[in-house]
């Protein structure tokens, strides 16, 4: 473990925000740290940038996080994981809620090296779509119709033609993933999808196991990014 | 050529996962039990335990520090966990208790177990592993009221943080035990120097991998003088070289746990590699047990 400073906090919303820290981490889209906040908890969180994480107020941790002072020294073990396989052609980005994080990275990765980029991004309302305008080319849907296409992300992905798409990035609640891999599965394109998993993980490093997966797979090591066609769900 | 044959278990090869590693979910095990020569389940005791809040894992430039605070869902619920094994090598389930009765009702949960392996070395919880496995007696009386619960072969696993290892390892023995692991976690800490705070939750934890396996060797090396039982030797197995050195000092089998943290696929990767020593050597690994002590 290293200790890195705070440098900036955007707050997106009363729950959401991202930490800046004064140090870029070498890493690549869809690593995460293990973030100790120093009186709190060690906690997983997905890179939203090389020098960022993007958080939501969901426990005690990740309240403080949210409304840690610029300047407050924080614990880093990693970057770690599997990230996102970047892609040639075409890229479909798709987000749901606070899953959104480590896509924005991944997003800047592949417009900075030319690639064609298409984002959905789902919430259950308007004011859970953070940071939109970090996206070029975005399409929205809300569960309350409250902006973009009113429905879930996945009904908007249904809608779309995938064949146009080499790779499908997607990282959100497991209920959403499992209903995205159906629909993929359905539509036979399971291998040119990445799908970005959480679990809960006390080491972060491949030994607790309390992260693995019922493929024996662990999220921290062979993950927390899996090929769709290596889930058995 | 790797064969071994443990208190009545017969061994592919001398590789055991240790507790506390990956021991969680049945997935997991199923997969390390393709290549291990038998598999130890994580630490299980009658009652769910929580465990104590992250961070509980550092890993630093010679090992590992844990203080995990044998987290566990309790025996019933592990058990229902434990009935997918896919018995392609033995399972061994880890018990701890504070009380010799405790321990000896565990094992009616676990009819899918080959064998049973006692925590009383975890050096990070309290009233339950280190603080019951200090005490000769008290280790004994354990041991007695366990082999009388059960006919499977019983594991003392033992700490090097006591007075004297072996005079644990005699009580064990003298408690019909079938046979000692050596060694537990050695207690250590970690300070960060920047929040000037120590770094587990805990405070303190058990200091794994290679940094304590010279420690190990010799607890292995002292055990083997004096007991009659077999010993699993344990701390800092990384290398096939690491499973040889144990053997010399007597251990009949070796428990692998940090060196997890190098890859996933490391009972393959080491079993391959014995297979090439075995062949230029000629010896069967089970011919090498003891072989240091010969003069």
């Amino acid at each position: 473990m290293f200790s890195v400073k705070v440098e900036e906090v955007i707050r997106h919303t009363e729950n959401i925000a991202t930490i800046f820290f004064n140090c870029r981490l070498r890493s690549y889209p869809g690593q995460f740290i293990m973030l100790n906040i120093f009186g709190y908890e060690e906690i997983p969180l997905s890179m939203s940038s090389s020098n960022s994480v993007t958080v939501k107020a969901v426990g005690e941790t990740t309240r403080a996080l949210v409304n840690i002072p610029v300047g407050t020294l924080v614990g880093i073990k990693g970057p770690m994981g599997t990230p996102f396989t970047p892609t040639n052609g075409k890229a479909l980005l798709i987000a749901g809620g606070i899953g959104v994080a480590p896509l924005f990275y991944l997003h800047d990765y592949l417009v900075k090296s030319g690639t064609d980029v298409h984002v959905l991004f789902g919430a259950r309302t308007s004011e859970e779509l953070i940071w939109t305008d970090r996206f070029k080319n975005l399409e929205i849907a809300t569960d309350d119709g409250s902006a973009g296409y009113h429905g879930s992300v996945v009904d908007l992905v249904k809608e779309k033609d995938l064949e146009e798409f080499a790779k499908i990035y997607c990282c959100g609640p497991e209920p959403m993933l499992k209903a995205l891999y159906r629909h993929f599965d359905e539509m036979d394109v399971l291998p040119k999808v990445e799908m970005s998993l959480e679990k809960y993980m006390r080491c972060g490093i491949g030994l607790c196991g309390s992260c693995v997966l019922d493929n024996g797979l662990r999220v921290c090591v062979e993950g927390p990014v899996f090929n769709a066609a290596k889930l058995d769900w | 050529m790797l064969e071994v044959e443990l208190c009545g278990l017969k061994l592919k090869n001398p590789m055991i996962l240790a507790s506390g590693i990956l021991g969680s979910h049945i997935s997991s095990l199923n997969k390390i039990a393709e290549n291990a020569g038998a598999v130890v389940a994580k630490s299980v005791g009658v009652e769910a335990r929580e465990g104590y809040k992250n961070p509980v894992v550092i890993n630093y430039s010679h090992g590992m520090i844990n203080a995990v605070g044998l987290a566990s869902p309790g025996a019933r619920k592990f058990a229902e966990e434990l009935a997918n094994f896919s018995k392609a090598a033995p399972l061994i389930v880890s018990l701890y208790a504070s009380k010799p009765k405790e321990f000896a009702s565990l094992t009616s949960y676990f009819p899918m177990a080959d064998a049973f392996e006692l925590n009383l070395s975890c050096p990070h919880a309290r009233n339950v592993g280190l603080a019951v496995g200090s005490d000769p007696e008290l280790v004994k009386e354990i041991v007695i009221e366990v082999k009388r619960a059960t006919s499977k072969p019983v594991f003392a696993k033992l700490s090097p943080n006591v007075r004297d290892v072996v005079e644990i390892g005699k009580a064990a023995e003298e408690g019909g035990a079938d046979g000692v692991v050596a060694i537990n976690t050695v207690k250590g800490m970690s300070i960060d120097i920047f929040s000037k705070k120590p770094i587990l939750s805990n405070i303190s934890g058990g200091v794994s991998g290679e940094a304590i396996k010279p420690i190990a060797v010799k607890c292995v090396w002292d055990l083997y003088e004096e007991l009659e039982i077999p010993i699993i030797g344990a701390g800092g197995v990384t290398t096939w070289k690491d499973v040889i050195e144990f053997m010399l000092a007597g251990a009949t089998a070796v428990q692998i746990g940090s060196a997890l943290f190098y890859s996933y696929r490391i009972f393959y990767s080491l079993k391959e590699s014995l297979i090439a020593y075995t062949r230029w050597t000629g010896e069967k690994l089970s011919e090498l047990i003891g072989a240091a002590h010969r003069r």
